[in-house]
Formats: C-alpha cells, structure tokens, sequence
C-alpha cells in the first residue's frame, strides 16, 4: 500500500471511525483501524456493535490494505504538521508515516485478520435529511436508559410511517417524542437502535440539508451520509406502547415560554447539589397568572414567579428537576403548553399547535 | 486548645476473645485459625503466648504446627467477635461520645472535652484500659496524640497494653527513626518504590518536598509526606459505617472454581450477604459488581446498573449474569466477590415510575417478602440460622469489605 493525503482529512476520518473502535478489547486486532486503499482510502472501526466506514480522498500509487493501532495511529495523525502525508506499507507488516521531514515507521497487523462488518442489503430505502434526522436524535438521546436490565430501553425507537417518522426514548420516569412530516410516503418500518450508535450517528450527521439513507436487516442498521456510513446492531424485541402512555386528559394547561421556565429551574438547581439530589424542585400556583417554581434543600432556597397563561385548577406538584431541564433545553420554540394531571399524573410539554413534539415528566411523590 | 486524639487497638482480638470464654487457654500458646484442611487454614489471630513461639497472623495453620506442635486451634466466630466488638464499642462511650470505629478491633475517640472529667491525657487512657480488662478480660493499647494519624502510629509502638504518647513535637525522636514501612498507609509497593529513591526512614519522607512526592505518587504522595510531618486536618466522624459508598462480599474459594454452575451457590451466598447488610442499613443500590481473580492471579471486575434494589435475588441475577460475561471455560476461578454500589439517598423511590406496574410484578414481591421474612428469623436467631436451600455447603468464610478486619 502506498498513498498520499492530506494530513487534515486523514485527521478528520480517524476521528470519526475511531468512536467504533473498541476500548480495551481482548484481541488487539479490534482495539485497531483497518485501512483500505483502492482509489481512495476507506477507514474502518468495528467493535462487533457499531461500525464506521469513513472514505476519504487521496492519491493511491499501491492498492493495498493494514490494521493499525486506534489510539497510536490517531495521535501520530494529530501530532503531525499540516502537509501532506505519505504512507507506505511493507510486506512484514509495518507502517511508514511521512510528512514534511517527520518520518514514523510503527507495527501494524494483517488486514484478513480484521472482522467484517455485516453486510446490510440496499432493499429498503428510507432517506431524510441530514439536518432532520440530526436534531431529532439531538433532541431525544437524552432520555434513552442506561439501566441494563431493560435492554429495549437502551435506545432510541425509530418509527417510520407514512409520511410520519417518529423517534422515541424513554427511561421509565419521563419520555421524549420527536415526530417529523416527511413529502414522500415512507416505507412502514420500526426498530430500536442502541444509544451510542445513535449518537454517533448524530455527530457524523451535517447541520445542512443533504441526504441521509437509512437501510435496515433483520438485525442491523445502516446508514449512508455521504463519506460516512454506520452500521449498527438492533435492539430486538417489542418497545414499549409509548402512544398510549402519553395521556390526552389535562387537569391544567399552560402556556409558557420555555426559555423562562428553563432559566427559573436551573437557577433552583444551583441549591439542589448532588449531596442535596432527594430534594425537588416544586411548582405551585398561588393565584392563576403565576407560576412559581421553588426550592428548598440544606444548604439555600430559591424561589421564582413566571407570568403564564393558565386554564383549569392551580397546581402544587414536586419535579427531578434534571428531566425538565434535559427536555426544556432541546425545545426550540419560544411558547409551548404544558400540562399537568395532578401531583400524581404525567406533566407533558407540546408545542402550542402541531404534533412535533411531546417530552413527558413524572412527579415524584411528596 | 488542641484536641487530645486516642486510638484504641485491641490486642489480638480474636482470640481474646476466644480466651474471656474459655478458661483452659490461658497461658497456653493458642490461635483463631479457619479450617486447617482448606487453603482457608491460616492464622487469623495469635495469643502472646503463640507469638513467642514465633506464630504469626496470616502464617499457614501447617507452618504455624511446626513451629509450635502444641499451639491450640480454634475456628472463628465472627458473631461472637462482633458483639464483643460491640461491648467495647459501649465501654469507650462512656469517655466520649465522638468516637469513630475504624474496625472491628480499633476506634478513634476525640478526648478533648473529656479530659475534664478523667483526668490528663495518660491517666485518661489508664483508666480506659484497666476497665477494657477488668470488665470485659480484653487486653488494649492506646495511642494518644493531637491527631488521628498520629494516634495511629503512636498505639503501634508498644503492645500488648501500652499507653504511647506521640504528640508533634515527639515525632522528630519517636517517629522520625523508623523505616519508612512503618508508616501506617505504606504498603510493600510503596515502600519498595521510596526504598528506591533513597528513602529509608520517615524522618527521610518528611525531609523530601511535598511537591515531589506528588510528582512520584499523586494524591497518596502528598498525603505520605503530610503524616510524615505529623500533619492530618481529618477529623474524628463518629458513625462512619453509615457513609460507605458500597457494600461488598468476597470469598477465597477452598478450591478453584472450574464450571460455571459451581460459581453460583456461591455468588448467592455472596449477594444475600450484601443484600442483608444493604437492608440492614436501609439502603438501595443500583450497581452490581463483581470481582473474579483467576488462577493466575489476574482480576477482573464488571458492572451493571440494575433498578434500585436490595434484594438478595436480584443482585444475585446480576451477579451470574456479570459472572458469565466475564469467565472463559478454560479460566480456573480462585476468588469470587460482589458489590452493591450507586445508593440513592433515601426518598429517590418516590420518583413516580411509567415502569412501575411491570417491576412490582407478583415474583418481585414474593422475593420481598421472602428478604423480610429472612431477616426476620436472622434478628431474632442469628445470622447462621437460615440460608436458601442452594447455599448449603457453599458460601462459608465470606469476608466483608465494607468493614475492615482486624485480629
């Protein structure tokens, strides 16, 4: 193998494929890159979870192919100046990285050694934009569970139906639900795909509206946006019916500016410290234009009036305050309504009108 | 005024113990050992009299044999111990109310306001220690000093039944001449390592500049060369067992585990002894670890996060579950531990869960009440009086590691 590249592209790909490599895995072969030259250069890392294949553009004298340390490779890369680098393979296995008057030569291991990725087929299409999808995950990841011993809750359930996609997360104590119209009728698919593939997926995605493609297997997932493309494992199993938890009654509705709210309860959680986290944030009404959310640990208090608009009964109900402000953060809007159901019932954030969106919080119990 | 800080040490306390109940063993050189047929038979605790002999803590009960063929063996008893334990725990209150245990056989007590009342600091710790061995026949060492640390070290110098004073302006005479790995908090590896850079006594650590020893070792070098000067800001906390971030059981099996079902018995044994001390305590974990060391000596530890729980059947699912992911069928297992941690302070269950109805299913609160009702039958009969029927056989020795041990 013998190539030419930019310094500043090669750094940008290891960056991204890195993220799939695995960390302190048992055979050395996985904690490595896998680099391909054929045209142009592909970067591969697989943890046998989340794969990541990176193309990036170079001049390539010798086709060829190496397995190289993640982490060494990476911070050779980084370390680098900004010229063009020249990378050479030798038959016994070993690495020359030139550039400029650097000059690295480090061990690699063979290409055959290194696992496949599964291969997932271009039978089903769904395709977004990039901008669409990035935000959607930007706005629900948050709320996927890390609790192990609910597998199906580790991720995030994409919902694809008519000209409806629908991304879900849910942790058992609140759910977040991103809903997205689409021009063209979609393919009716659902799967749940694990958080941290996800969330990769949601860095590697571009803030501009190109296309993302979107094809699923019966066990994997892939998606294509432009030089990268990711494949992931699926959680299997049925997820939860988050339809009909989300309720449709409301004891109060409010309509309120979510930047206010936002600001009021991460101000009471400045005295709600992790050595104070049993105490709650709390929200009562003492007459029917004002909101007031309060604290009250040990070590302070904080108390703040909000001007809302508000129809049906007062409230007086205890919040984790950290599942407002996760939701509160991501809601672009500058008015939303939210309503209540009682101290005991489910608190739901929608827009004022439309179906973009609906975070859903649980009280705690006085 | 400066605090008056004593460090209560009893003298081998197990078989102290062991002797205020049985009579025949005074003056004859006897031990605390566990089964001499086991790879468990070692020297948990030897009399004077032993000791002499030159028998030591930890010695194998086969080495302990040849050096004194007559030496009388007696298996441990950790309940009784404990309620011994206890009964001194009791006795020191009545010099002070600020008294912070640091195991089973030694505690701190803040003396300052007390001295008042008993008199200056050595007739105070006289005092202490004739009412140890006039009412309850245990032997004791105390040392006193204007801070925990050197508290510690002082009740090290002179045992059995020494009242040592080691106060600042003692140490540059009583501590300052000693090798480096009399330093309480010196391990081997440390000390090898300060052997290394030419240190050889603690008055040498107390002469190096602090900076430099957190070059060499981090946190735990500054800490070194701040007691090597005497220096220690911590203050005696009474009930710190109340605090511990984790609750942990592990056991040194008699013979190494090769099959994954032998693994089991003992991994409940291990999780219901968590599981009770977490309930005991009232606290409700949501992390499971669990700690293999191979034949080889490697160790590898695990986790996950189940929903907050202190059952015993719970954090034994995840026990198996982490044991399983973790052992290879060729790897010969020697020891087997598991820890609860990740404890959410009292009221975090009064988060309203969407789960709720499908984790109070009818098994779970069958598996509650089974806890309970264990529990029930241990407070009033004791520890050994009940066990699932899989732990028979399986499970005995487990040590705690939220406690520390002491002979």
């Amino acid at each position: 193998m013998k190539i030419i590249c930019s310094r500043d592209r090669l750094m940008e790909a290891v960056s991204i494929v890195q993220k799939a490599v695995a960390t302190r895995s048992t055979l050395p072969v996985l904690d490595g890159i896998l680099i391909e030259a054929d045209t142009g250069i592909k970067l591969t890392g697989y943890d046998l979870e989340t794969g990541i294949e990176c193309l990036v553009d170079a001049t390539v004298s010798e086709a060829g192919s190496i397995v190289v340390n993640a982490r060494m490779f990476g911070d050779i890369i980084r370390k680098l100046p900004d010229d063009i680098v020249n990378i050479e393979t030798t038959p016994n296995m070993s690495m020359q990285i030139e550039c400029s008057s650097t000059h690295f030569s480090i061990k690699g291991m063979k290409a055959e050694d290194y696992p496949k990725i599964p291969v997932v087929e271009k039978n089903q299409a769904v395709s977004i934009n990039q901008n669409i999808l990035k935000d959607m995950i930007r706005q629900t990841l948050f709320a996927v569970s890390t609790d192990e011993s609910r597998p199906i809750l580790n991720g995030c359930f994409l919902n694809c139906d008519g000209k409806t996609i629908e991304m879900v997360a849910i942790d058992g104590f609140r759910l977040a639900l991103r809903r997205n119209q689409v021009e063209e009728e979609l393919p009716s698919m659902k799967f749940i795909i694990p958080g941290r593939a996800i969330g990769e997926v949601g860095r590697i995605l571009q803030a501009n509206d190109t296309k993302v493609e979107i094809y699923p297997s019966q066990n994997h997932i892939r998606f294509d946006a432009g030089k990268v493309k990711l494949v992931s494992r699926l959680i299997q199993g049925e997820y939860m019916n988050y339809k009909g938890i989300i309720p449709q009654t409301a004891e109060t509705t409010m309509t309120i500016s979510p930047a206010a709210m936002l600001a009021a309860i991460e101000r009471a959680s400045l005295v709600i410290t992790s050595e104070e986290r049993r105490f709650p944030v709390r929200l009562t009404m003492p007459d029917d234009e004002t909101l007031v959310v309060s604290a009250n640990t040990d070590i302070g208090t904080l108390r703040e009036e909000i001007m809302v608009a508000m129809t049906g009964n007062r409230i007086d109900i205890d919040f984790n305050p950290r599942y407002f402000i996760d939701a509160l953060k991501v809601i672009d809007e500058d008015e939303i309504s939210v309503v209540f159901n009682g101290s005991m019932g489910p608190c739901v954030l929608r827009p004022i009108d439309g179906q973009e969106f609906a975070y859903l919080v649980l009280p705690l119990r006085r | 005024m400066s605090s008056v800080i004593f460090l209560v040490d009893m003298n081998a306390f197990f078989i102290s113990c062991e002797m205020t109940r049985n009579r025949h063993l005074h003056g004859l050189p006897a031990a605390v050992a566990g089964d001499p047929d086991r790879r468990l038979g070692i020297i948990l605790a030897a009399n004077y009299e032993a000791r002499a002999l030159g028998v030591r803590t930890a010695m194998t009960v086969h080495e302990a044999l040849r050096k004194c063929p007559k030496i009388k063996l007696v298996p441990p008893d950790h309940d009784f111990y404990l309620k011994k334990s206890e009964e001194v725990m009791d006795l020191l209150y009545g010099f002070s109310s600020i008294i912070e245990p640091n195991s089973i056989d030694e505690a701190w007590l803040d003396m300052t306001g007390s001295l008042q009342l008993f008199g200056p600091p050595v007739v105070s710790a006289q005092r202490i220690m004739q009412e140890i061995e006039q009412q309850l026949g245990l032997w004791c060492s105390i040392g006193i000093s204007e801070n925990k640390f050197l508290a510690k070290m002082a009740s090290s110098i002179k045992k059995p039944q020494g009242i040592t004073t080691l106060w600042i302006n003692e140490i540059q005479e009583k501590m300052w001449p000693l090798p480096v790995d009399d330093l309480y908090g010196v391990g081997r590896k440390t000390a090898e390592k300060l052997t290394g850079y030419g240190i050889r006594t603690i008055g040498d650590l107390a002469a190096i500049d602090e900076g430099l020893l957190a070059g060499w070792f981090g946190k735990t070098g500054r800490m070194l060369s701040r007691h090597a000067r005497g220096i220690d800001p911590d203050p005696v906390l009474p009930h710190q067992t109340d605090a511990a971030k984790s609750i942990g059981r592990s056991i040194t099996l008699p013979q190494n585990l090769t099959h994954a079902d032998e693994a089991e018995p003992i991994l409940l044994s291990l999780a219901d002894s968590v599981g009770r001390t977490a309930r005991k305590n009232n606290r409700m974990g949501r992390t499971v670890q669990v700690v293999i060391k191979f034949s080889d000596f490697t160790v590898t530890t695990r986790q996950m996060n189940i929903p907050l729980s202190n059952s015993t059947q719970h954090i034994y699912q995840a026990g198996c579950q982490l044991f399983r992911r973790s052992w290879k069928p060729s790897q010969e297992v020697r020891l087997l531990g598991i820890t609860l941690s990740g404890f959410e302070i009292e009221g975090a269950d009064r988060q309203i869960s969407l789960l709720g109805k499908i984790d109070a299913s009818a098994a779970d609160k069958r598996q509650v009440a089974v806890d309970q009702a264990m529990d029930r039958i241990r407070d009033r009969f004791g520890e050994k009086s009940i066990k699932r029927a899989r732990q028979i056989d399986a499970g005995e020795n487990v040590d705690s590691s939220d406690e520390k041990g002491g002979g």
